[in-house]
């Protein structure tokens, strides 16, 4: 072993003596000047080995430029990318050998079948054999003798997953993967996920929901009109997470006097009673205890929500 | 330098289309040859002389009356110009410029096979399209007239237009395919791919229409394929079809290093 590092445990202010990581990916002062304010503006962040990185933004932030460049399908202008110490756009055909990629839109060669693709990218990428191709299209369920043009979204969705894993890549960058997916797929791809990770693959997932990245990655960027609004692991960004609960009680009366309570409420609408909880989830409990409490629901916060709990409510 | 699985996808994509070149070429082929009357001079020729201006645009001017003048003037001078330009037209947008502007480039960069092979390929996919056109029309030649005209035609002269005709091609394919890398919108690609060959071919139409806009020939690449002194033996046609020879090979190396150097906004 080498120097010992200092391992960020996850936790904050939480770190353990190990070996030092290796950074995978590599990205210094990334830029791309699309005008109008659109692009990427010097993004810089490093993924190690073995990590699941979530590239969180909104529609639009610049997740899949910054991804287009780790790919080599754009030249950097300003700044630099790097995979494994190599150059991302001049020795990108080498550094495809041991990636996989799904991206963030479908187009396949529409006349042929699912397997008639499959196979043809297996060729194409000279593989020796089929690789995982049919331990994958059992897991997602997929019949792949439909035609690509007649297939579905959430059909066309796994052939790309299963063209990104079926080699075994030790590196994947997934742009959305689950979009299009039903919820059982969803969990299915995060499993699979889960499965690479304990197996020491390296991830780049970009997402535009914080529950997908929440449940698989060790750290997140956030990616705001084209700049890196934060890096942080995901405990720390759960940790300032605000829940959000919304307690149906049995009368309009009831819930007046339960907002009444002392809770931080948020809203009061009819007999529905909307609160906001930052660490003592046991008091409410307590409180709707004593209440004709008939459902209560979580709503899925959006990531705008998150992050400006995650600073605050500073928006600029 | 080259990928043989994606060379056989592409010639899955463009067999199609060249079997239908091909069948109108036979048709074409038969029906002019069979208009070949060695005595009398062919019912062609009539027309070309009722209607000189007409018949002069589309290049078909009788020269003398052998044989492979004849289907110089007849096939050569509209029918094998036109032809194998749309198909380098279609061809080269389907290779290239569509796979990028509907996406589906994105599977065949995402992979460890070099941007210079994804073209270089698809370029011999193109090549190999346009030389099997040729081919199929030099052995569709020889053999029509062979069974109607037996002896009648200079096989060596008609390969040598076959030869120069091919070069005029590849130059013209080089075009479309410079076009279909450099764009990455498929209409743009067409646009230009098949509107300076295009824009070559009338000024070529027009420099054979009047005698004030003959000068015009000197604008339009076209006249370097020159079919009367191919057959003559002149050094300037052979000349022509070497510029035309290098120019296809500056013109397909262009196209595979702007591919390789471009963004992709896939």
């Amino acid at each position: 072993m080498n120097d010992s590092c200092l391992i960020y445990t996850g936790e904050r202010s939480s770190f353990l003596r190990g070996e030092c990581p290796v950074n995978i990916c590599e990205i210094q002062g990334l830029t791309r000047d699309y005008g109008k304010g659109r692009g990427i503006f010097d993004l810089s962040f490093s993924i190690q080995q073995g990590e699941i990185f979530g590239f969180l933004g909104p529609n639009g932030a610049g997740k899949t430029t910054t991804i287009r460049h780790l790919m080599g399908f754009l030249k950097p202008v300003k700044g630099s990318c790097r995979i494994k110490g190599m150059d991302c756009w001049k020795n990108r055909a080498d550094i495809q050998k041991n990636l996989g990629y799904i991206p963030g839109e479908m187009a396949f060669f529409d006349d042929m079948t699912g397997a008639e693709f499959l196979s043809f990218m297996a060729k194409y990428r000279k593989m020796k054999a089929s690789g995982r191709k049919q331990e994958l299209l059992d897991r997602f369920e997929l019949d792949e003798r439909v035609k690509l043009k007649k297939m579905s979204k959430g059909m066309k969705q796994k052939v790309g997953i299963v063209t990104a894993f079926m080699h075994d890549p030790d590196i994947l960058i997934l742009d959305e993967p689950t979009s299009g997916l039903d919820p059982l797929m969803q969990s299915r791809f995060i499993e699979l996920v889960l499965e690479e990770k304990a197996r020491g693959k390296t991830i780049l997932m970009s997402s535009h929901m914080f529950e997908e990245v929440e449940r698989t990655c060790h750290r997140v960027a956030i990616i705001r009109n084209g700049r890196l609004a934060a890096t942080d692991s995901v405990d720390a960004l759960k940790a300032a997470q605000v829940k959000k609960y919304v307690i149906t009680l049995e009368s309009e009366d009831s819930a007046s006097a339960f907002a009444g309570e002392g809770l931080q409420v948020s809203a009061v609408s009819q007999n529905r009673v909307t609160v906001t909880v930052q660490n003592d989830i046991k008091e409410l409990i307590s409180v709707m205890n004593r209440y004709p409490v008939t459902n209560i629901s979580a709503p899925n916060q959006s990531l705008e929500e998150i992050f400006m709990q995650y600073y605050g409510g500073d928006r600029s | 330098m080259m990928n043989w699985t994606l060379y056989k996808r592409g010639m899955q994509g463009i067999w199609k289309m060249l079997v239908i070149f091909c069948a109108v070429l036979t048709m074409y082929f038969t029906i002019i040859v069979s208009m070949f009357d060695p005595a009398l001079g062919s019912v062609l020729d009539e027309f070309a002389k009722a209607m000189p201006d007409l018949m002069a645009v589309v290049g078909m001017t009788p020269a003398s009356g052998e044989l492979v003048s004849f289907m110089a003037a007849y096939l050569y001078g509209f029918l094998m110009l036109v032809f194998p330009m749309v198909f380098s037209i279609l061809s080269a947008n389907k290779l290239i410029a569509r796979h990028v502007d509907r996406g589906s480039m994105t599977y065949l960069v995402a992979a460890p096979v070099r941007r210079t092979t994804v073209a270089f390929t698809q370029m011999k996919v193109m090549g190999t399209g346009l030389f099997a056109l040729v081919f199929y029309a030099s052995m569709l030649g020889i053999v029509t007239c062979e069974l109607s005209f037996p002896g009648e035609l200079a096989v060596g002269t008609f390969l040598l237009l076959n030869a120069g005709v091919l070069c005029l091609q590849l130059f013209i394919g080089g075009i479309c395919f410079l076009s279909s890398c450099f764009f990455n919108d498929s209409k743009y690609a067409v646009g230009v791919g098949a509107g300076i060959p295009a824009l070559g071919f009338i000024i070529q139409m027009m420099a054979n229409a009047g005698k004030e806009l003959e000068n015009a020939k000197y604008a339009t690449f076209f006249t370097l394929f020159d079919s009367d002194g191919i057959i003559a033996g002149e050094a300037g046609a052979y000349a022509g079809m070497a510029v035309l020879f290098i120019g296809a090979v500056a013109l397909f190396a262009a196209a595979i290093a702007v591919f390789s150097k471009k963004d992709l906004h896939i």
